[in-house]
C-alpha cells in the first residue's frame, strides 16, 4: 500500500536484530543487578574463617591501627 | 560468628589507610603468619596490641605465637605479601570503600563499627533471602 514489500527475507533480518537487542538488553540488566548487590570480592582461603558453604559471607575491609 | 556456626562465613580484606604509618607492615606480617599457618591468631595479637607495629614488635608476636623467628624476618623484609595488601587495596578503592571497618553482608555495606545489633538485623535479613 504505501510501497513497502515487507519479504520474508526482511522479516527474518528485523526479527534476528530484535532478537539480538533483546539478548543483549536481559544481559546487562542481569550484570547489573548483580554487581548491585553482591559485588565480586576473591579471598585469599588463609583469611577466611567459617564453612566455605555457608549462605552468607562477611566480607570486611579492615586496618589494624 | 559463634551465633551462625555454620552459617556465616568472614572475610577479611587488608585496608591499610595511608594515614596509619605503621598499619601496612603490620598487614604485610599478617599475612606472613598466615603463610606460616597461624593468620587469624596473628591477626587478634594486632589488634590486641595496636599502635605497636615497629619491626621488632611484628616480630616478637610471631615468635609468641610459636612462629619460626628466621622464615618469618624474611617474609617480612623481603615484603613478600606487598603486592597482595596492595590488590586488597585497589579492590576497596574499586568497590568505593572510603573508610575502615566496612563490611559487605552479601553484597550489602555496612560502614563503620556498628552495634552488634545492626550486624545482626542484615545477617538475618540475608539469611532469610538465601532460605
Amino acid at each position: 500500500m504505501n510501497g513497502v514489500r515487507v519479504t520474508p527475507a526482511r522479516r527474518r533480518r528485523v526479527y534476528t536484530i530484535w532478537t539480538v537487542w533483546f539478548v543483549t538488553l536481559l544481559a546487562w540488566l542481569a550484570g547489573g543487578v548483580g554487581a548491585q548487590t553482591a559485588p565480586a570480592i576473591d579471598a585469599d582461603p588463609t583469611m577466611v574463617k567459617g564453612a566455605p558453604t555457608a549462605p552468607v559471607t562477611i566480607v570486611e575491609f579492615s586496618d589494624y591501627q | 560468628m559463634k551465633e551462625y556456626d555454620g552459617r556465616v562465613r568472614l572475610v577479611f580484606k587488608d585496608l591499610p589507610l595511608p594515614s596509619h604509618a605503621l598499619a601496612r607492615p603490620a598487614h604485610e606480617a599478617a599475612r606472613c603468619a598466615g603463610a606460616l599457618g597461624r593468620y587469624w591468631p596473628y591477626h587478634d595479637k594486632l589488634f590486641a596490641a595496636q599502635p605497636d607495629f615497629q619491626r621488632a614488635d611484628l616480630v616478637r608476636y610471631a615468635t609468641d605465637l610459636g612462629l619460626p623467628r628466621e622464615a618469618f624476618e624474611r617474609c617480612l623484609d623481603e615484603r613478600r605479601f606487598a603486592s597482595s595488601v596492595e590488590a586488597d587495596v585497589a579492590q576497596a578503592r574499586a568497590l568505593g570503600v572510603r573508610s575502615t571497618p566496612t563490611f559487605f553482608i552479601n553484597g550489602r555495606p555496612l560502614v563503620g563499627a556498628q552495634p552488634v545489633e545492626n550486624f545482626r538485623g542484615v545477617i538475618d535479613d540475608a539469611l532469610r533471602t538465601t532460605r
